[in-house]
């Protein structure tokens, strides 16, 4: 039987995959992109555990909203992105190095 | 007329969400209007500073006694949330009115005031917020908007560096924020802030760990968002990279929502939670009064100072959280009220010198400015001076306020603590200072001057002394804005 416990340790295992490729990432920009998605569905895992076990509607609701920012965030950072790489003509993490200090 | 029925009850207290409207609505028209207006033409810009006066007047209109409630409990109207969204308007409306001169040449400018404009409706739904989805929603509003805004300057790297490390920390502070939630919504079954601190007070020591779990992952999102120490990391950056109004304004607006945000939470959520959010709360403090004090010394550019000072400025506000208490409260308002004039001051004063970005950004830029033009040297002094908390002039009441009330809620040696490091936070303003009046200018100063930037200038010059002789308007008008809070 598959019970909450189960989902929340899913839900802990994919937020930490995307924290530690966040952190250890050292190649390029897109798979940050994909890390902070994994994020994200690792919480929509949990609210709609969360909101089956509680029986309570609104958690799946949040749901939507969050897919909803989720994808326009995703537009804001790879326009972003683009406009990065006219510049530099590199989306490597090692080339965004102007700002220090 | 046939008698028509909705399919749901309408909704309680709409009228309260008239601003929100005001500004959503003209923000599209302004996107529609500004196809047709001519490049280069600042009517957008007017347009937009227009938009915000409306919103504000009619914010300030519907105020009223009563703590308000719109849409089940989702959306909450009382003087708290005026006086903040006040705040948020003025932070915009200097931003706004600071952009005027320094972004007239970037292509289809229009875009950039209607930006700030969604900015500012995200700001104003966080700081109604009542409720985790809306509060959320706002919040991204706000970062999507301010992640575009640093990425402005499309020809400049530094400006597109900054927004990509920003939204990169932005993302990850707001998928943390979630988590927190979830977890918190799964133990009081609820996303209503009143409900969920009922619900809360009731809960079980087994689900103490889960608590804990969504305390310390909401905690540090919300961090993120107001750069507390150690979520600070993309303030420098971000700071320094954007254009100059737009720091102005990131430097206000969205910590004014952030804060109001946070007390709300405290207020609402967590007083049954209250020892652990307190010590929690203590440790971030003291880390961000250290590090934003510390490493704004080691700044050579101005802008990125002013990051670590933000910094260190947020770690003093926390301490009014830490309190707790209704002057703590009032103080954090009263200590926002008086940062904005300032910081709005100071960065008016680095638009002037710029000149294409290489003047006016290194701190020996200011060298010899008080020979020059004494006028902009005596209001940069007064502006740091009162950053630095000297008494009588604005920003040491703003400490006053805070720090007092701490002391009252028996944090004695956190205050203790703050006051040796507003003394060390005194050093790098008084550098500055001296710059400007005891050293010999180095390059010739070519101001870009305009006199809204100058408007700013008297405006933040004349509110930091008035505020430093008369504190006690300001002082009574933040304690007034509590009512629905505590």
């Amino acid at each position: 039987m598959v019970g909450l416990s189960q989902y929340l340790i899913v839900a802990a295992a994919l937020f930490s995959l995307g924290v530690i490729g966040l952190f250890l990432n050292r190649k390029n920009v897109i798979s940050i992109l994909m890390c902070i998605e994994l994020m994200l569905l690792a919480v929509n895992i949990n609210l709609v555990a969360f909101s089956h076990h509680l029986g309570d509607l609104a958690g799946q609701i949040f749901v939507f909203f969050v897919l909803t920012v989720a994808a326009c965030e995703v537009a804001v950072g790879l326009a972003i992105l683009v406009s990065f790489y006219r510049l530099r003509r590199s989306i490597e993490i090692e080339d965004i190095n102007t700002l220090q200090g | 007329m046939a008698n028509v029925t909705f399919p749901f009850p309408f909704p309680e207290h709409l009228i309260t969400l008239l601003p929100e409207m005001i500004v959503a609505v003209l923000a599209m028209a302004l996107l529609l209007i500004d196809v047709f207006i001519t490049k280069g033409s600042k009517i957008t810009a007017y347009l937009a500073i227009l938009t915000t006066m409306i919103a504000a007047v009619a914010t300030w209109s519907l105020q009223s006694s009563e703590v308000l409630v719109a849409f089940y409990g989702m959306f909450v109207f009382d003087a708290f949330a005026v006086y903040s969204k006040m705040l948020i308007f003025a932070g915009t409306a200097f931003g706004m009115i600071l952009s005027l001169e320094y972004m007239k040449k970037e292509v289809n400018i229009g875009e950039y005031y209607i930006l700030m404009l969604f900015a500012m409706l995200g700001m104003m739904l966080m700081v109604s917020a009542n409720n985790f989805i809306i509060m959320y929603l706002g919040l991204e509003l706000m970062a999507l908007s301010v992640y575009v805004l640093v990425a402005y300057q499309r020809e400049v790297l530094r400006s597109n560096e900054a927004a990509l490390k920003y939204f990169i920390l932005g993302a990850l502070s707001s998928c943390m924020l979630l988590y927190g939630i979830t977890f918190l919504y799964g133990v009081t079954g609820s996303f209503n802030f009143a409900e969920m601190g009922h619900a809360l007070q009731n809960a079980d020591d087994s689900s103490h760990a889960a608590v804990m779990l969504g305390l310390v992952f909401m905690i540090a999102g919300l961090g993120f968002k107001v750069s507390m120490a150690p979520f600070h990391m993309w303030t420098p950056d971000a700071y320094e990279g954007a254009p100059t109004p737009v720091t102005a304004f990131m430097s206000v607006a969205p910590k004014v929502a952030g804060f109001a945000i946070l007390m709300r939470v405290v207020a609402d959520l967590l007083p049954a939670v209250q020892h652990e959010y307190e010590t929690i709360l203590t440790i971030l403090a003291v880390l961000t009064i250290v590090v934003g004090n510390l490493a704004a010394i080691a700044q050579r550019n101005i802008k990125r100072m002013l990051a670590y000072s933000t910094v260190g400025h947020v770690g003093f506000i926390m301490m009014g959280l830490i309190a707790g208490t209704a002057d703590g409260f009032s103080g954090i308002l009263i200590y926002l009220s008086i940062y904005l004039v300032m910081t709005m001051g100071v960065f008016a004063i680095i638009i002037l010198m710029n000149r294409e970005g290489i003047q006016g950004e290194l701190l020996d830029d200011f060298a010899g400015l008080s020979k020059v033009r004494p006028g902009y040297a005596l209001a940069m002094g007064l502006l740091l001076f009162s950053m630095a908390g000297i008494p009588f002039l604005g920003g040491f009441w703003a400490k006053y306020a805070v720090f007092m009330a701490a002391v009252e809620a028996g944090h004695l040696y956190l205050v203790l603590f703050a006051l040796l490091f507003s003394a060390v936070g005194a050093f790098y303003y008084l550098r500055v200072v001296k710059y400007i009046y005891f050293d010999d200018e180095r390059v010739a100063f070519n101001f870009v001057e305009s006199k809204p930037i100058q408007f700013t200038v008297i405006v933040a010059a004349i509110g930091v002394v008035l505020i430093g002789v008369f504190p006690s308007p300001l002082m009574d008008l933040c304690k007034q804005a509590l009512g629905g809070l505590v």
